[in-house]
Formats: C-alpha cells, structure tokens, sequence
C-alpha cells in the first residue's frame, strides 16, 4: 500500500552534458509529476529515485531513463521524481524541460 | 521557468502556485521557505500509497514590492486540490508568523518605520481545505492559522488573493472569510461547503453541483464582490493581482479595518442585516439580490466581460 | 411465348399500412396529434411482431420517449422486432431486448451502452445483423433494411403536422424519406406544438402521428471540448501536425473530430498556424459539428465553409449570425444533415485526423475493446480513400505521388490519395501501451461471435501516425515491412517501439519516412498551453461576442 519507490542507475561511459547548480521543476498533478535534478559523481553515472503511487512499471521507467540518457549525454547526476500515473511522454517531455533549464543556468 | 515579465502578463488562473509566488513580487526579489529542494514531503501520504510533492501543495516565502517586505503563500491545487495536511499546515502557519514576527522586530528598533516599509501577507489561495488523509494536523493548521491572523491584526495586512482553479473552499473558506482583504478574479470561487458536498446532503433539486453555471453565480467571485464579500475584482493576470497587492501595501494599517468582514460590532450588525435581508427577500437564486442590489439585468451583468461588470454593478449596501 | 407476368397485388404494403392506421385512428386527432398517454396504444396498434423498426437516435438527439414507450408494448402483441438505427446509446434501447420485445439489431454506434451490445449478443437476447457505417446504414434503409415504422423526433411541429428540425436535423430525413416512400409509418415526438414552424423541414404529409413528449428529447452536448483540459502533450502532438502535415499538404477540406488533439489544433490555427504562415492554405472547408473550439479560428478568418453532421448545444445563435459559414436556412437556422456531411466526409476530404485506443503492428487501428461491441459511427468512411473518388485536388494529388514504387504497383497511371492520420500519445490512460501487437478487437470478435475483428481504420488506408515521437509518413513507404519499421520508429517505449532498430529508424529519419519534433524543427519548450488562442470557456465566449451560450456544466463564471 506504501508509496512504490524505484531505485535504479544508468551507466554513462562518456557524459557528454553536466550539470550546473540542482534544479526542480513540475508540480505533482494528476497524469504528471515533479523532478530535482542535480549533479552528483559518480563514475558517469545517472542515478533516479523514483516514488511514484504506481506499480508494475519498473521496465517502463528504466527504458525512458536510458533512452533520456544515451539522447541527451547527460552523466554525473541524481534525479528524483515524484510521479503521480505520468504518461512516458509526459516523463520525457519534463525530463528534457528539466535539462534544458538546468544546463542553461 | 517561466521569466518574471511574461508571468505578468500570464493569466493568474493558468498559473501553478510557485509561477503566482514569483509573479505577485517584484522581479527577482522572491525567496523560498522550506522549498522542494529541502524535501519536506508530508509524511503521511506516502505510507497510504499516495502520491506526495516536496513542498507539500504550498509555496512559502518573502519577496517586496516596492519598499514593503511581501510574505507569500501560494497553494498548488493540482497537488491533491490544495488541500492542507501537516507540512502544508506548518509552512503556512509559520509564513505569518516570522511575518509578525519581522514587524515586531522593526517597531522595536524604529517605532517610527514608514507603513510602507512594514511587511504584509498574500495568501493566494486553492485549497477544498483539509486533506482527509490526515484530517486532525489538517484542522490544527487551520486552528493556529486563525490564531495567526488574529495576532497579526492591527499589525500585518493579511490579504487573500483567489483566481485559481479550484478556488477556496472548505475550512479554508473561513480562514479567507477571516482576513483583512479579499481580492479576486472573477475565475475565483469562495465558499464554505463546495457544491458537490451541498448536493450530496441537500438533494439535486436544492443545488445542482452539475449546473457549473449555478456554481459560478454562487460562489464566484462577481457574486462575492457584490455580496461585499470581497473587496477588490480584477482582471485575470498576474499583474492585475500585484498591481492590486501594491495598492494595499501602502496603506496604514488602519485602513485595513474597514475591509474586513469579521470582528467588529459594524461588521455583526451587517451580518445580521444580511440574514434579515435572505428571510425577507426569499431569494432563489443570486441573481434576485442582484436585482435587489439595483442591478436592472442581472443575467447579462452576469455574462457581462470584466470591464463592463465594473463600470455597471451596484453592490449591495446593508 | 413464356407466362412470366405474376398475378398479384401491387398494393400489399400500402394496404398493410392502411389497415394499421385504420386500427390506430381512435388515437390520431386533427393536425395529427396524438395524446402522449396514448403513445403506447398508437405503438401497439401500428406495430407488429417481427417489423424493421427505426428508433431515431445518434450520438446527439434521440427520440428518448418513443423509446421508452416502446418498452411499454405488450410482448405478447409485439416481439422480435428488427431494429434498424444508427446509434444505440440509451438504455431504453437495448432493454427492448431484454423485455423481448426486439431480437435484431442493425447499427453504427453503440455508445454507452456497447458492453451491454456486446453481452447480449453472447446470451443471445440481441441477433447482431451487422455493424455498419452511418453512410452504409443510410444506404441500407434504401434497400434491404427498409423500416416499416420510424419514430422519430423534431423541435416542433405545426397543427397540420409539418416538422421542424431545425440546428439538429440530423438523421430525420433520411430516415423519414426511406419509410414514408416505401408506404411505411413515420411517429414523431416533439418539444412542442406551436402555430408557425420558424421553417419546415419535414412536410405534414410524410408524417403520420405527432406527439407531444412530456419532456424535451435528450441532447448531448458531445462536441464541446473545455480548452481548459487541453495538454501540453496535445499541443506538441498538434504542432507536429500543423507543421508536419497541414502545412506541407495543404490540407483544405477536412473533418475534425471530437479528440483532444483536433481541440488543440483548432485552439492553434491564430497563433501557432498563424506564425507558419498557414492561413488560408489549411483548413477552409470543414466537415464537422459546430464545436465551440472552431470559433477562435472561423473569427480571425481561417475557414470559408463549414457544414455539420449536427447541432452543438449552446451554438445556435452563433451559427446563426455567421451565414457565410455555415449552412443556414431561410429562417435563419442551421439545418445540419448526416446524410450529406457523410457523403462529403467520404468523398470529399483531403484528410482524415482522428485519434484511437489500439494501433497495432501493421497500422490496424481500433476503438474495440474485449467486452464492448461500439461500432465506429462515421469514421471509417473518413478515414479511408474512396475509390469512386474522381476530383483532383492539391493534398490528395500530393499524397498519392508519395509512394516511391507506385509505378511497380499501379503502373504509369497517376492516382491520388486522401491523408489518413493517427494522432496518439504511445501510453494512454493508466500507461495502457497504445501500440500492440495483436488488437484487443480480435478477443471481441470471439467474445461476441462476430465474423470479423471490429477495425476502425485499416493499415493500409492510415497514411500518417503522430505521436510524441515522430510522425511516420507511411504514404512513402513502398511495402509492408518498410511501413511496419516507420511504426515501430515512432511507438516509443511500448513493446512494439523496443523492436524499432536504431539503425533502421535512422535510415526512414533519412529518406523523410520518419520525422522527429527535432527533424520538423519544433522546440519542445514551447509546447504549452500559451499557445492556445482561447484556454477556458469564457474565452471563447469572448471570442464569440458573447454569441456562444456553453451548457450550464461548461461555464466558468
């Protein structure tokens, strides 16, 4: 019954993209979510934290997170989203928001 | 993140909470309390499997406009409707608090600071009012946020700003009906029980919670402006609110006491004027106060834009 | 020399109808009239078992109270009925099966109350004829599924009996006219009985009996779409379509539906079209009801014509102050037609945009789930080209150049083609994957005997498929295989999509089969709601200067 938390890592051999000061962006409607983005060592790695009231997606989330990290180049970084039921377009469409911002400051 | 000078121009219905927060100070001068970078999600909702958000459905801070020092809540009605849980409750407590809190500290030291220099609250509303997951820190918060307001009165402006979505209702209702201004959009709604609940307890044929139309003329906010339930209407845009905001920050305090709805021997006598004026008049809908009010065609006014409405209404003088 | 020549009445079904009204005639009064008490015993004494009977009704009015009193019939003198009727969306509808009252059922639409369709065709209470068409339905009422009795509904009617249908005509001719001249009998309801008909849109003499109905008929307001609930998702989707698609094309004649993607669109043509520089190249006939959305864009100039399947709640002073527009009559009023809209939609449109709940791995798209027998109302006679098509216009010329080995397949002749499109999020509601490898239609045909799985779109008619993705361009794709990768390159994280080969959907980005937001030249950034020209109800009164009258349930103020 506990809110469903997903811990997972996407390994990025060569980053391309860093990241600048920790970011957060969304709200935590209904079909969306909210997401802090910052940047964090490790070995080029992407880490996500997931909590979302959703179950039985595990492989939907590592599959949008990889394809985010291998189109964007993004490494070194911890992301954590609270969902609430969003849609992979909506998660990839935030995820994008969420970089264009963070790397733009 | 949207820029400070399109939010401006954004409409304040659109907005999400921490867009208003932003928009109703002055350009770069906002900074969060207990923002989503602290991670103070409620604790209870995620071990009921719902869904939480960092802030907790509340945007806290300060920013100014102008001289004057603006103590900002902005609640997100998109999270779980706005509604207050323990978090929520805490921040927004607290907001006027440290806002007293600040007056008492520039009094102290300079008995004579400008009114214009002294701090005020902006509650931007959008709230159904307690969150039923945890009801008991839910009507603590709102218990100690009355307490708040009356501490603060005669000292800090607590002005309540409603143009969002899901307006203000429940509990919350009170807390606005409590403070020293009320101004809204007419997108706005303010009331005690929300429709769907009145239909629920007094049948279909009393309150159609369906007919959003009667909703509007009911608990929206040209009704509440001619009722004088709220002080001020503007027009739907971030900047219609400020400019609002920054009217009021500069007025002594005294000012304030005319506006409000409670608390006084005049506003008693005008309640009770009202409840008089209902067992007389019968009404059957808000549209026969209206009339009573001297508005000659209430259903146009009522579709009236917003313009119009304000050149035409007559409020209603009890 | 043969003896041939059949000796015979000529007259059997005029006699039959004769004999019917001879018994109701206790019932019928001047101009008509028929008490609405009455209704059940006019029903049983014109009604006999095993008629083709039409109930008028489609996804907006229905003649709600000639259908509840059918229900009232005494089964022992009424059973077996065929129904014949576009849409069975209320619940009066298939409790005539239930009750035994009717066993057949010819249809297009079955609405709200499709899983009871569904379920009583697996208990054998309901004989499925066939799902149909509206157009192929229509067609059918002209030759083998004639009704014997229609009951049908209108605004008014006159004291001699004439008919006004007025904004929500609707169905009513089309079915009056297969019935009353094939000497059958036509029942009207009506709101009210008034001296002078605004105009008449069904003569007195094609009626036989006018009822007064206790309550006015039902209206669905179904075409109203809140811009207040449009998404930023939606608005990319409609971008990549006004840029990708409208543009490029040209689309000019054109249906919208009632998704959400078609809203936004719609919401974007002053702004968003505008910036592309579009108006006047898109959009300029329209086939489609009068939705409130459209207003933004007919006020700042886009549209030419529009003409409708039917009303809308709460547009007809609109429509009525915009002639140009739309289709009025001399009164002043919309008179819509499904009939002719069809006809139009099927004949006569550049394009087709609709959205779906399943696409599977060939392009098949259906609204079809397990346990519901729906039907696709008009869509499928949109959304395919029409082979009796003859005229030429910019989009379909385009369209049908497009396929790179159409000298292999068709030889030197040059053919054209309609655009078909797809607009779809990859996940629908509760991350339900929109791309599949086997259409849930399939499980309906078994679960409720039909001959073939429900499609509403063939793969082979879909030219286009957007979503948050990519569009794939599938009218440039030579053959199966090529036309399956474009479709895996654009379903995104679905089972389906995990097949697309990068490589591959690299290759159809290349040759323009496939293009992202990216390859369009979209910015993902600006995909939200500022671009839509009206973002609540209350702005497209304003729009509409204050013509526009939403129902009670869509206001907000």
């Amino acid at each position: 019954m506990a809110l469903n938390q997903l811990n997972f890592s996407i390994e990025n051999a060569s980053p391309t993209v860093a990241l600048g000061e920790a970011f957060h962006l969304g709200v935590v409607g209904s079909g969306d979510l909210e997401m802090i983005i910052e940047s964090k060592e490790q070995g080029g790695a992407v880490s996500f934290q997931i909590l979302s009231p959703v179950t039985g997606f595990d492989d939907l989330w590592k599959r949008v997170a990889d394809a985010f990290v291998r189109e964007s180049g993004l490494g070194n970084a911890h992301i954590e989203i609270n969902d609430n039921n969003a849609t992979p377009a909506v998660v990839m469409l935030r995820l994008r928001q969420a970089l264009a911002e963070a790397t733009a400051r | 993140m949207t820029k400070w000078t399109d939010l401006q121009s954004a409409s304040f219905l659109e907005s999400n909470a921490r867009d208003r927060a932003l928009g109703l100070v002055d350009e770069g001068s906002f900074t969060e309390f207990c923002g989503p970078m602290d991670r103070r999600p409620s604790p209870h909702l995620g071990v009921l499997g719902d869904a939480v958000e960092y802030d907790d459905g509340v945007v806290t801070g300060v920013g100014r406009i102008g001289e004057t020092p603006v103590f900002v809540i902005s609640q997100e009605g998109r999270f779980i409707g706005g509604a207050v849980g323990e978090v929520h409750g805490a921040k927004i407590v607290n907001t006027v608090r440290l806002a007293i809190e600040m007056l008492d500290a520039m009094v102290a030291k300079n008995p004579d600071t400008p009114e214009a220099h002294k701090p005020i609250v902006v509650f931007s509303f959008e709230t159904g009012g307690v969150r039923l997951h945890e009801a008991n820190a839910g009507l603590l918060a709102h218990a100690e946020f009355m307490d708040q307001v009356q501490k603060a009165r005669g000292k800090v402006p607590v002005i309540a700003v409603i143009g969002s979505k899901v307006g203000c209702f429940g509990g919350m209702g009170f807390v606005a009906a409590a403070m020293d201004a009320i101004v809204m959009s007419e997108f706005g709604r303010l009331g005690l029980t929300g429709p769907e609940v009145i239909e629920q307890e007094m049948g279909r044929e009393e309150f159609d919670s369906s007919d959003r139309g009667l909703v509007f003329r009911t608990t929206g906010a040209k009704h509440k402006y001619i009722m004088g339930d709220c002080n001020f209407l503007v027009k739907d845009s971030v900047a219609a609110f400020r400019a609002q905001i920054a009217d009021l920050a500069v007025l002594p305090i005294a000012d304030f006491e005319a506006m409000r709805r409670i608390g006084s021997e005049a506003a008693v006598d005008k309640q009770l004027a009202l409840v008089a004026l209902a067992v007389e008049l019968q009404p059957k809908d808000s549209l026969d106060v209206w009339a009573h009010a001297g508005n000659e065609a209430p259903a146009e006014l009522n579709d009236a834009p917003y313009e119009e409405f304000i050149a035409k209404a007559q409020r209603l003088a009890v | 020399m043969l003896q041939t020549k059949v000796n015979r009445s000529w007259e059997n079904a005029k006699q039959d109808t004769a004999q019917r009204m001879e018994a109701a005639s206790r019932f019928i009064g001047n101009g008509k009239q028929v008490k609405h008490e009455d209704t059940v015993a006019l029903l049983e004494a014109v009604i006999r078992p095993y008629d083709i009977v039409n109930i008028e009704g489609n996804n907006q009015k229905q003649a709600d109270f000639l259908a509840e009193c059918l229900n009232k019939v005494d089964r022992g003198k009424i059973h077996d009925l065929h129904m014949v009727q576009s849409a069975v969306p209320l619940k009066a509808h298939l409790d005539l099966f239930e009750n035994g009252i009717a066993k057949k059922l010819d249809f297009a639409f079955g609405g709200p109350q499709a899983g009871r369709v569904a379920e009583f065709i697996r208990d054998g209470k309901l004989e499925l004829g066939a799902i149909h068409t509206y157009l192929e339905l229509f067609g059918r009422y002209f030759l083998d599924l004639t009704p014997k009795v229609s009951l049908i509904c209108a605004y008014k009617a006159d004291r001699k009996g004439n008919l006004y249908t007025g904004f929500n005509t609707e169905d009513t001719p089309t079915i009056v006219e297969a019935t009353k001249f094939r000497q059958g009998i036509v029942i009207a309801q009506v709101n009210e009985i008034v001296d002078e008909l605004p105009r008449v849109d069904i003569p007195a003499d094609w009626i036989d009996a006018v009822i007064e109905s206790p309550r006015p008929f039902f209206l669905e307001p179904l075409f109203t779409r809140d811009p207040a609930l449009v998404t930023d998702t939606q608005i990319l989707l409609g971008m990549m379509c006004l840029k990708g698609i409208y543009g490029p094309y040209g689309v000019k004649r054109l249906n919208h539906g009632i998704g959400f993607l078609s809203t936004a669109i719609e919401l974007m043509l002053p702004t968003y079209g505008e910036e592309l520089g579009l108006k006047g190249k898109i959009c300029t006939h329209m086939i489609l009801n009068p939705h409130p959305t459209m207003i933004p864009a007919i006020e700042s100039g886009w549209v030419e014509t529009i003409h409708c399947f039917g009303g809308e709640l709460g547009m007809d002073e609109y429509v009525a102050s915009r002639p140009d527009i739309f289709f009025t009559g001399p009164d002043g009023t919309l008179r819509s037609n499904r009939a002719f809209a069809q006809t139009a939609g099927h004949y006569a449109l550049d394009m087709f945009i609709g959205g779906t709940l399943q696409i599977d791995k060939y392009g098949n798209s259906s609204t079809a789930t397990a346990n519901r027998v729906a039907g696709f109302g008009g869509a499928p006679n949109m959304g395919c080209d029409a082979k009796g098509r003859r005229h030429v216009t910019e989009s379909w010329l385009k369209c049908g150049q497009e396929l790179p080995n159409r000298e292999a397949i068709q030889g030197d002749m040059p053919r054209g083609r309609r655009l078909v499109v797809q607009g779809v999020e990859t996940f629908g509601e509760g991350r339900a994957p929109v791309f599949v490898d086997k259409l849930d239609a399939w499980k309906l045909a078994e679960n409720a005997n039909l001959d073939l799985p429900p499609v509403m779109i063939y793969g082979d008619d879909l030219t286009h498929i957007v979503t948050e993705e990519g569009i794939a361009y599938l009218s440039r794709c030579p053959d199966l295989e090529s036309r399956m990768a474009a479709i895996r390159g654009v379903a995104g994280y679905t089972e389906i999509g995990l097949q697309a080969k990068p490589e591959e959907t690299k290759r159809l980005r290349e040759a323009g089969i496939i293009m992202t937001p990216e390859d369009l030249g979209i910015d993902r950034s600006r995909a939200n709601r500022s671009l839509l020209a009206a973002k609540n109800m209350q702005d497209l009164v304003t729009w509409s200067g204050g013509l526009y009258n939403p129902p009670a349930r869509f206001r907000n103020w």
